[in-house]
């Protein structure tokens, strides 16, 4: 793996157990907040059949304020789940840009969006979106990669695919790539692209 | 196949399995060599000196093998698999032929380890 992809997946470890624990200390905090006030109970009357202690826990269990506590601890949730959606650790960003720039020339125009994705433009018009995943499925995969052309209408599409081992979705090139296949691949993608819009 | 076809397909196929990275390029090479045979992902692993879990082969790996139409991946049963080489793919089946060709012998080392 490239020194830089291993900075960025330390950055990356680094940055979980950080949002961790902070979220272990909000939650005590939140919990804290929306039970101390007193209690906003949903029901009321609730038959004298059943003993005090009981009616009391359902009491502070059904209630305003455990509402309020899920949703500000869902809220949590969502806003880990947009930060780790959202962003690629800068080193990993300056390596993906460079091999790109290797391969593209640097005066190729590379964008690069939230979530995790860049998309850049050949200079024959035919655009590549290239998303990154962090800690892919596949074993000591850290950084995974989907590659994804433009629509081609070449009748040799499917063919032009598997001789460069990708396949056709929808009229595009598409395939998964490693981190360490990002330079090969990606080179092969660029003469397949170059091969489809002759 | 005229003789610079074939130049430019064996060309094509450095190219491709150069491309890949180390344990995509080894299920490749034991599959071609022991094609028609299919394996599981077991044995596969056993073949290509995988020390992980099989069951992480499939997710990553095999999945985009498969998906690139390099591999070709039969359910068996709910919880066996027979994977084998896609011999109809143009740059493989070159591979294959060469395997089946000029390999015998790494063929034998191969279906020693499936053997056990």
């Amino acid at each position: 793996m490239d020194s830089l992809l291993v900075r960025a997946k330390g950055l990356y470890v680094d940055r979980q157990r950080i949002a961790l624990a902070t979220v272990m200390i909000v939650f005590t905090v939140t919990f804290y907040v929306f039970y101390s006030p007193g209690i906003y109970t949903l029901v009321e009357g609730i038959p004298h059949q059943i003993q005090y202690g009981s009616v009391q826990g359902i009491e502070i269990v059904y209630s305003f304020n455990t509402i309020g506590f899920f949703l500000a601890f869902s809220i949590m949730v969502f806003a880990y789940a947009v930060w780790s959606w959202a962003f690629l650790p800068s080193p990993a960003v300056s390596y993906t840009l460079g091999v790109l720039k290797g391969i593209f020339g640097p005066s190729v125009k590379i964008k690069h969006g939230i979530g995790k994705r860049f998309s850049l433009t050949l200079d024959n018009g035919v655009d590549v979106n290239i998303t990154c995943r962090i800690k892919g499925d596949g074993p000591e995969e850290w950084f995974m990669y989907r590659l994804e052309s433009s629509k081609f209408e070449s009748p040799d599409l499917e063919k032009i695919a598997l001789r460069h081992g990708m396949s056709v979705s929808d009229g595009r090139l598409v395939t998964w790539v490693s981190n360490d296949e990002l330079h090969s691949r990606t080179l092969l993608m660029g003469n397949a692209i170059s091969m489809a819009s002759m | 196949m005229s003789d610079d076809d074939t130049l430019r397909s064996v060309y094509e196929l450095v190219q491709l399995m150069s491309s890949l990275n180390d344990t995509r390029r080894s299920i490749l090479i034991a599959l071609a060599h022991i094609y028609p045979r299919s394996v599981s992902g077991v044995q596969l692993s056993r073949l290509i000196g995988y020390s992980g879990k099989s069951r992480s082969l499939y997710r990553g790996v095999l999945a985009h093998l498969q998906e690139n139409k390099m591999i070709m991946i039969d359910q068996l049963t709910p919880k066996l698999y027979a994977i084998r080489i896609n011999n109809e793919h143009p740059l493989l089946m070159l591979l294959v032929d060469m395997c089946r060709k000029y390999g015998s012998k790494s063929k034998k080392i191969y279906e020693k380890s499936l053997e056990e």
